[in-house]
């Protein structure tokens, strides 16, 4: 019988206002590649750094070969054998290659010896072994990411640790590097090690795994033996189906999940806002946008699905004017209303009280005081009417926004920002990390002001996409920084999942 | 960073005032020194009379005040300008010149023009450092510093050459004309115009922060510039270089008007540091424009105490120097616990439980 490596149960983890584990279990044996799957923001980053010592749970049991332990750092997981290999990069670009490979190893015996000369010859041992090449003797800041990734794995791969972690490899790595490292995982597993991978794509996890979890809003839904799923099951499980159903509140709630069949075309008016063949750029000169071209109408809500980073964000910030393409026209309106995904960062000022949140929109409006000066009297009525109509739970319209709760707070940027959204509505995210009462207020003021004539066109990027079939009036998929219709016939879960998951077409 | 609030920036300035004194006089007592002496002495030299507050610490008070409003404004907008000191030079040069060589004009025209011209001087050094952060994204910290140097050696330059004294025997400059002189406040008193120039500005700054769009918009940006751009569509850069400049002119007034007020020439070392003690006066006053006016006469207090605790208690001037600096320690170090206490220890990961990398270890 194969042991137990590493058992996680009943993991909970809070960010401020945000679950991101809510009841996680994890289970690995030594010999199995492990593969770990779950939309963005499901807990699958959080769970592994409990696993690897970088996130320390409020709840919830972690053993290692059988042992209970409490890790207090990254250095605790590797003295129990977790090797993780992280999602975000973790070397000194300063260095060269074979120098971050050698930092925090020791000396040698001689206790003078620099580790590298040691290094070496085992890092040119494990490069040829698994394929992975790296130049040594290149700064890392020389490199690309492929290249940058591929000297993580490395890293990590040279203390040859029992567990081994790894958070989305395979992001950056070409098909071959893919399949090589894949190679190498099972070559490990063969070995009595246990491999646990998070990855994105659902056919490279089931290309690789022996077994399979799936996470979802931050519970372990699924854990399976490879055989005994599909990729239908997998997306079932992760996208949610049955229990997602019951949490479809608001909105979605009354009317299933074809309010865009019900009522799209009816009330959908004059053009608001248009994009037309427009691309737009990374700051790393990346494309984001590919060719886009999109119009939106009054009335309607156009719901963008899609796995987070293929271009949501720079479609937001073209349709609320705060970016100009470089190549394309955009025909934006005056009146739009922008929820942002990150609230706490970029919707409020924390250390501002509610009436100054809300001056934030009214600032630059005419309305808002005589020429230079700012009519404070009048900003606070508002403040106040967004204050009782939305009913955010504050002491009084002088509380600081910090102050408020996760779902108060967005309760006033969804106010403030429908107040101001007389032609457009531009809402990211807006119900990630709310309760399911806040979740269902904001999907019916979406329903409300969308229903009445003249009212502005919606646009709502979500990766949630129980929240998108519900809403959405008009369906598109964003993958690699293009704009799919979804065809009427693969309004499904499973098939947007796999569309926007796979970038695979839809096959049901 | 520091910011604006009311009760709790009271509290933070009364905690670090008591910690600066504890301190200071366990520094004295260590030093062989009697802090009790120090601090009589200190207080008699700064409000022991009447011509002793206004004459003296009233009249070193203007030069904090004016420096502290500029860094005030910029650090209300996130702009870390360190470079009041360099700003204030350049403010006294413009001041001095316009000051010689408008002598033909009369008084209602040129006192009017060297003020003006010293806060343009200041907000021209400023624009340096401004757009080299705008364009260039070279941090203003160290451009800022870099700058008063150069402001510095530039006036030294000034009054040993192409501005020294017909004589050539001094280096400082001629006496500007009596018409670019700041008249008596207080009749038979030091205390100059100047004072309520700088009463007028706080008073002005606070106002336009409180009451005006762009005020706000300075306060969005040094609050939070994401949220200021992403929900309030402001242009930082924009309100950026507008703060910088305002920030430069502030210091070049204190430039202008010391030289207009009292010293009627320029000479070297003019300013003994009061660009980089305007720090500790706008933390003190946490920023807030009207409090700026208290704790600028503060420390024209500590000023003023320090020449009569070298006389009567035997203890040197530099001391409150030592002081000074204990003042921002006190004051960043007590902000610091009170954030810590009131908002608990943050966790790391933003809202998609994302954690940040560990660090590389060494």
């Amino acid at each position: 019988m194969t042991p137990v490596l590493a058992s996680l149960r009943g993991l909970v983890r809070r960010f401020g206002s945000v679950t991101a584990l809510a009841g996680a279990n994890l289970e690995v044996f030594g010999g199995e590649v492990h593969g770990v799957l779950g939309e963005n923001g499901a807990g699958k980053s959080t769970l592994l750094g409990v696993l690897g010592g970088v996130v320390r749970p409020e709840e919830g049991e972690l053993e290692i070969s059988g042992q209970p332990v409490e890790l207090r750092g990254p250095r605790d997981a590797w003295r129990h054998g977790v090797g993780l290999v992280h999602q975000h990069f973790t070397l000194v670009p300063s260095l060269t290659v074979l120098e971050n490979l050698s930092l925090g190893r020791d000396a040698g015996a001689s206790g003078f010896a620099l580790p590298q000369t040691r290094v070496r010859p085992a890092a040119e041992r494990m490069m040829a072994r698994t394929g992975l090449s790296v130049p040594l003797d290149e700064l890392v800041e020389d490199l690309g990411v492929g290249d940058r990734q591929r000297v993580e794995i490395l890293k990590a791969l040279l203390r040859e640790p029992p567990i081994l972690v790894l958070d989305e490899p395979t992001a950056v790595l070409t098909p071959a590097e893919v399949d090589s490292l894949f190679d190498l995982l099972r070559e490990l597993a063969r070995q009595g090690r246990a491999v646990v991978l998070v990855a994105h794509k659902i056919e490279e996890v089931l290309a690789v795994a022996d077994r399979v979890t799936v996470l979802r809003r931050g519970r372990t839904v699924l854990t399976s033996e490879r055989g005994g799923v599909d990729p239908h099951r997998l997306v079932r499980a992760m996208v949610g189906e049955d229990a997602a159903t019951q949490t479809a509140v608001g909105l979605g709630a009354a009317t299933g999940g074809v309010v865009g069949e019900a009522s799209g075309g009816l009330l959908a008016g004059e053009v608001v806002a248009t994009l037309d063949g427009v691309r737009a750029n990374r700051a790393s000169g990346a494309a984001a946008l590919v060719d886009v071209s999109l119009q939106i109408r009054r009335g309607e809500v156009v719901g963008v699905a899609g796995v987070e980073g293929n271009g949501q964000r720079e479609l937001a910030l073209l349709l609320t004017g705060r970016l100009s393409p470089p190549a394309g026209v955009a025909t934006v309106p005056d009146g739009v209303g922008f929820i942002p995904q990150d609230r706490t960062v970029e919707g409020i000022v924390g250390e501002f009280d509610l009436v100054e949140n809300m001056a934030l929109a009214l600032h630059d409006d005419p309305d808002a005081g005589r020429g230079m000066w700012l009519d404070w009297p009048w900003i606070r009525q508002e403040a106040e009417a967004v204050r009782s109509r939305f009913g955010v739970v504050a002491p009084d319209v002088g509380a600081r926004a910090e102050g408020l709760s996760g779902g108060n707070q967005q309760r006033l940027v969804v106010g403030r920002e429908l107040r101001r959204a007389r032609d457009l509505l531009v809402a990211e995210n807006p119900t990630r990390g709310l309760d399911v009462a806040a979740t269902a207020f904001v999907h019916a003021e979406i329903g409300r002001i969308t229903s009445v004539e003249g009212g502005p066109g919606v646009v709502l990027l979500s990766t949630d996409l129980d929240e998108v079939l519900a809403l959405s009036t008009r369906l598109l998929v964003m993958t690699g920084g293009r704009l799919l219709e979804v065809p009427e016939g693969s309004r499904t879960r499973e098939g947007i999942g796999r569309l926007m998951l796979g970038g695979l077409q839809p096959d049901v | 960073m520091y910011e604006h609030g009311g009760r709790t920036a009271w509290v933070v300035g009364a905690a670090a005032l008591a910690a600066t004194a504890v301190v200071a006089a366990v520094l004295l007592w260590v030093g062989g020194y009697d802090p009790a002496r120090a601090a009589a002495a200190m207080w008699s030299g700064a409000f022991g009379t009447r011509g002793a507050f206004v004459s003296v610490t009233l009249v070193r008070s203007v030069p904090f005040l004016l420096t502290g409003l500029a860094v005030a404004v910029a650090f209300r907008a996130g702009v870390w300008n360190i470079g009041a000191e360099g700003q204030l030079y350049a403010g006294a040069i413009a001041a001095v010149w316009v000051g010689i060589e408008g002598a033909a004009l009369p008084a209602w025209v040129l006192l009017p023009a060297v003020l003006i011209a010293a806060g343009l001087a200041g907000a021209l050094w400023a624009l340096i450092p401004a757009l080299m952060k705008l364009r260039l994204g070279v941090g203003e910290v160290i451009t800022t510093i870099l700058m008063n140097f150069v402001g510095i050696n530039f006036a030294a330059y000034l009054v040993h050459g192409p501005l020294q004294e017909p004589r050539g025997v001094f280096p400082q400059t001629e006496q500007i004309a009596d018409a670019a002189r700041l008249p008596a406040l207080v009749p038979g008193s030091r205390l100059h115009v100047g004072f309520a120039v700088a009463v007028a500005m706080a008073v002005v700054l606070a106002a336009v922060l409180r009451w005006t769009r762009w005020g706000f918009r300075v306060r969005a940006v040094g609050a939070s510039p994401r949220a200021a751009w992403a929900a309030g569509r402001i242009d930082a850069g924009a309100v950026v270089l507008a703060t910088f400049l305002a920030s430069g002119a502030l210091a070049g007034l204190a430039g202008g008007v010391e030289i207009a007020g009292l010293t009627y020439a320029l000479y070297e070392g003019l300013s003994p540091g009061w660009g980089y003690t305007a720090i500790a006066v706008a933390l003190l006053a946490a920023l807030n424009p009207v409090a700026v006016v208290g704790t600028a006469i503060l420390f024209g207090a500590l000023e003023a105490g320090a020449g009569a605790m070298q006389r009567e208690a035997g203890i040197p001037a530099v001391w409150v120097v030592a002081v000074e600096a204990l003042v921002i320690l006190a004051v960043l170090a007590t902000d610091q616990l009170m954030r810590t206490r009131v908002r608990g220890a943050q966790t790391p990961g933003d809202d998609e439980g994302n954690v940040s990398p560990e660090p590389a270890r060494a």
